[in-house]
């Protein structure tokens, strides 16, 4: 590398980080890299990609974090995007962690490894834990069995860090080689040597080492049999499929799991060397993790746990749903009280203040005056009056995650949701939903499946988020007068919602992906313990970070945008609405109502609001009340004078078409795919307006 | 006497002999430790996934995948 180049690479040497999911590969990361990791999607994937950089004695390391895999068989698109960065981008160094409470295990994908390349440093993460769970590992007679360097860390009490970089910096300074592990495949071996002699000759396959990809293509593997195949070196595919073929008559197995068994028992005979266990009494996380797998029990607990902290976060929030529950008891004072002192009254009230405070301020210049109440203002407040959702519904997660109880209440809701095409895992960005449809998209990345990721970015959007229900629930409130029937009402439009969703996705992955089998569920289920403050707030911030950095740009910007089209007209700044591009606008789309039998006049004020709606749904209401000129939503409603069919037809569709841009956003972002994010538009508002016309006539005859 | 993981009672140690699925999910449970001759305790087997003890690693299975692994129940 020249100097030139380094200059605007802003870095010195890559290490790319390995290891099983769950290894502690996050936690490491972070304290690597701290703050500055850069976050973003393998090409073409739905498979997050983070790095960052760190100086370390004179030296910019470039840290890679790529996907956790438990091996390289690239039966895993996380496994084929690991195999091919490792062989194509030649990072100067791998870092593969292993798990130091289960050795005998995560040492495979070290082992795995050092026969692709012997430029690896083998760290062990979590030894804290060792002493707790009577484990002891010999490292340094691991590190001369395997001739590779053996650093114990603990990212959380801060172990073994300072080894590492400094290890980092020695050997990419020094430009010290390893041997490649050789490891012997006994009865194997001569076929080794056999399809070693065939692909020599390949072209295509130089960049891998010959040993390597001889066993590779004797256990079968996908990959290079399609780069084989794509670059039309047919006879070497040939000749290897034959010597596999016959390889596999002969022993009657498939020479992949005399392979795997034969890398396992290796690890095991280095295990048994440098692994010392000493029987341990199980205590009260024993205990706990024995109740969240038990098929009832677990069941039950999960859903109490997620019901109660879901309740609790919702409640403070927005007073929902414990307001309704208390009106339903005649409390009116309580339910009053809860919803002005929720977060959102609250930083609701704060901005109508902060609103006319600069209204005052700015009385020499109205325009301006409107431009910042009205536009950034508003969009600032829309942003913030999000951030205690999402910080509170990330916290809970991330002590989930943390604690090792996520997997296990994924495994107890796993049968429920495999009739409708769902892993249990799914559990998560659903209830995530329930809040905010943007973290919800963003929580797909902790499925493993790619179609079932898919899935869930495409229909989550329907899932009747906390905006959506501030708007059905005060059109219901003014359009239904019993609360019996209220609550039917809410009721009805959340079983909606759900529904759409649940067939939607089956619709993507039986008829779209054509997957008939619904996702299979292979979870390890980590140590039960107690959360570490410090990791939750990293999870925590690191997903919050993220939406305010995509949401919340997007959110204000659009605010901003919003002001132009209601303030300004062909003549420049009118400061009536009905006289602006947007009046235009909701004229232009006002035939679209011309079904639903609404009086002109409401039409376009309807329209418009609905159009204000796709933006952000809260706009609805704001809309709807500053067309008619008061600050009073429910009167605002009532002045659309709706029929009882005209008004839950428009509930219908306001549950259902697109939620907001920013949600819109983030499926772009996750999907990569510009037509599915399209597709998914069109397919939204086509199913809102179809469902709530039908509703409406079938409503209109009884 | 081979038989598939799902009907093996909770509790039992078992010793497992092949895993009779398609090549993407084998691979993907052999590399998780499921090898042939590694001895397996079941933790829980009820209506849902059942949940295993592998090679120091408690791991759960959708049943449809567990019934795809034969093993061989261990004199105790
Ligand atoms: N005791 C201890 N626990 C750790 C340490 N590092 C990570 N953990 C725990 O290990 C678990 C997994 O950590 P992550 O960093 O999320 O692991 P990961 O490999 O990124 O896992 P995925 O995000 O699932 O790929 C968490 O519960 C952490 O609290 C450590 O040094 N000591």
């Amino acid at each position: 590398m020249s100097s030139n180049e380094r200059m605007t690479k802003g870095y010195d040497v890559t290490v790319a980080i390995v290891g099983n999911p769950n290894v502690g590969k996050s936690t490491l990361f972070n304290v690597l890299t701290g703050e500055l990791a850069h976050v973003s999607n393998w090409p073409g994937t739905t498979v997050a990609r983070k790095e960052g950089v760190r100086e370390w004695m004179g030296v910019r390391i470039r840290f890679v974090d790529l996907p956790g895999i438990y091996g390289l068989s690239a039966s895993t698109l996380e496994e084929v995007i690991t195999r091919e960065y490792v062989v194509n981008e030649r990072p100067d160094l791998i870092v593969v962690l292993v798990d130091a409470t289960i050795p005998e295990r995560s040492l495979y994908l070290p082992i795995q490894l050092l026969e692709l390349t012997p430029n690896v440093v083998i760290v062990f993460t979590k030894v804290d834990e060792m002493s707790r769970l009577g484990i002891h590992i010999h490292f340094d007679k691991l590190e001369a069995m395997l001739g590779v360097p053996v650093i114990p860390t603990s990212a959380i009490k801060g172990v073994g860090i300072r080894d590492l970089l400094n290890t980092i910096v020695e050997l990419t300074r020094s430009k010290r080689k390893f041997k490649e592990l050789v490891i012997n495949y006994g009865g194997l071996e001569p076929f080794i040597n056999e399809i070693s002699k065939i692909v020599v000759n390949s072209k295509v396959l130089k960049p891998y080492p010959t040993r390597w990809v001889a066993i590779r293509l004797l256990e079968g593997d996908k990959r290079l049999e399609e780069l084989l195949m794509s670059s039309n070196e047919l006879d070497i595919l040939n000749s290897v499929l034959k010597v596999r073929e016959s390889v596999r008559r002969s022993i009657g197995r498939d020479p992949s799991e005399l392979a795997i068994g034969v890398r396992y028992e290796f690890v095991s005979s280095i295990a048994k060397e440098v692994v010392v266990r000493v029987e341990r009494k199980g205590g009260s996380e024993e205990l706990i993790a024995e109740v969240f797998q038990k098929p009832v029990l677990g069941v039950l607990a999960s859903s109490l746990l997620l019901l109660t902290s879901f309740m609790l976060i919702f409640t403070v929030n927005t007073g929902f749903p414990l307001n309704m529950i208390f009106k339903f008891l005649g409390l009116e004072g309580l339910a009053e009280f809860l919803e002005t002192y929720s977060l959102s009254g609250v930083l609701g009230h704060a901005f109508n203040v902060a609103s006319d405070y600069v209204r005052g301020l700015l009385h020499y210049n109205p325009v301006l005056a409107s431009l910042i109440s009205d536009g950034v203002l508003v969009g600032v407040g829309a942003v913030l009056s999000f951030l205690p959702l999402i910080l509170m519904i990330f916290f809970l997660l991330a002590l989930l995650e943390d604690s090792g109880l996520a997997p296990r209440m994924a495994v107890s809701f796993h049968n429920l949701l495999s009739r409708f095409g769902f892993s249990g895992s799914s559990i998560y960005p659903m209830l995530i939903g329930v809040g905010c449809n943007v973290p919800a998209v963003m929580g797909s990345r902790i499925l493993l499946d790619d179609v079932e990721r898919r899935q869930v970015i495409f229909s989550v959007p329907f899932i009747p988020c906390q905006a959506r229900f501030i708007v059905t629930s005060a059109l219901v409130v003014s359009y239904f007068k019993s609360p019996t029937l209220q609550a039917v009402a809410l009721l009805s439009i959340y079983l909606v919602g759900v529904l759409t969703f649940l067939l939607s996705s089956l619709l993507v992955r039986r008829v779209v992906y054509k997957v008939r089998e619904s996702p299979e569920l292979i979870l390890e289920l980590p140590l039960i313990h107690t959360p570490k403050l410090k990791v939750v707030w990293w999870i925590t911030w690191d997903y919050t970070k993220h939406f305010l950095r995509k949401a919340g740009l997007i959110i204000l910007t659009l605010s901003v945008v919003i002001w132009f089209i209601t303030n300004l007209g062909p003549n420049g700044y009118v400061g009536d609405i009905t006289e602006s591009f947007g009046a235009m606008i909701g004229r232009f789309l006002a035939p679209i109502l011309t079904p639903f039998d609404i009086p002109s006049g409401t039409d376009w004020v309807l329209a418009l609001a609905l159009f204000q709606g796709f933006v952000a749904k809260e706009s609805v209401l704001d809309t709807l009340a500053i067309l008619y000129g008061t600050a009073d939503i429910s009167e605002a409603i009532n002045s659309l004078g709706l029929t009882i069919p005209q008004a839950y037809a428009l509930i219908l569709f306001i549950t259902l078409y697109i939620p907001c841009l920013a949600t819109v956003a983030v499926v772009y972002q996750e999907s990569r795919s510009l037509k599915m994010t399209m597709l998914q538009v069109i397919y939204m508002v086509g199913l809102a307006y179809i469902t709530a016309l039908t509703t409406y006539y079938i409503l209109k005859i009884i | 006497m081979l038989k598939p993981l799902t009907e093996l009672p909770k509790g039992s140690k078992v010793k497992v002999v092949d895993i009779v699925a398609g090549k993407g999910l084998r691979d993907r449970l052999l590399q998780m430790g499921l090898t042939p001759g590694t001895v397996v305790e079941v933790v829980e087997n009820s209506s849902g996934p059942i949940i295993l003890s592998v090679r120091g690693v408690t791991i759960a299975l959708g049943r449809g995948m567990a019934s795809k692994v034969l093993v061989e129940e261990l004199q105790t």
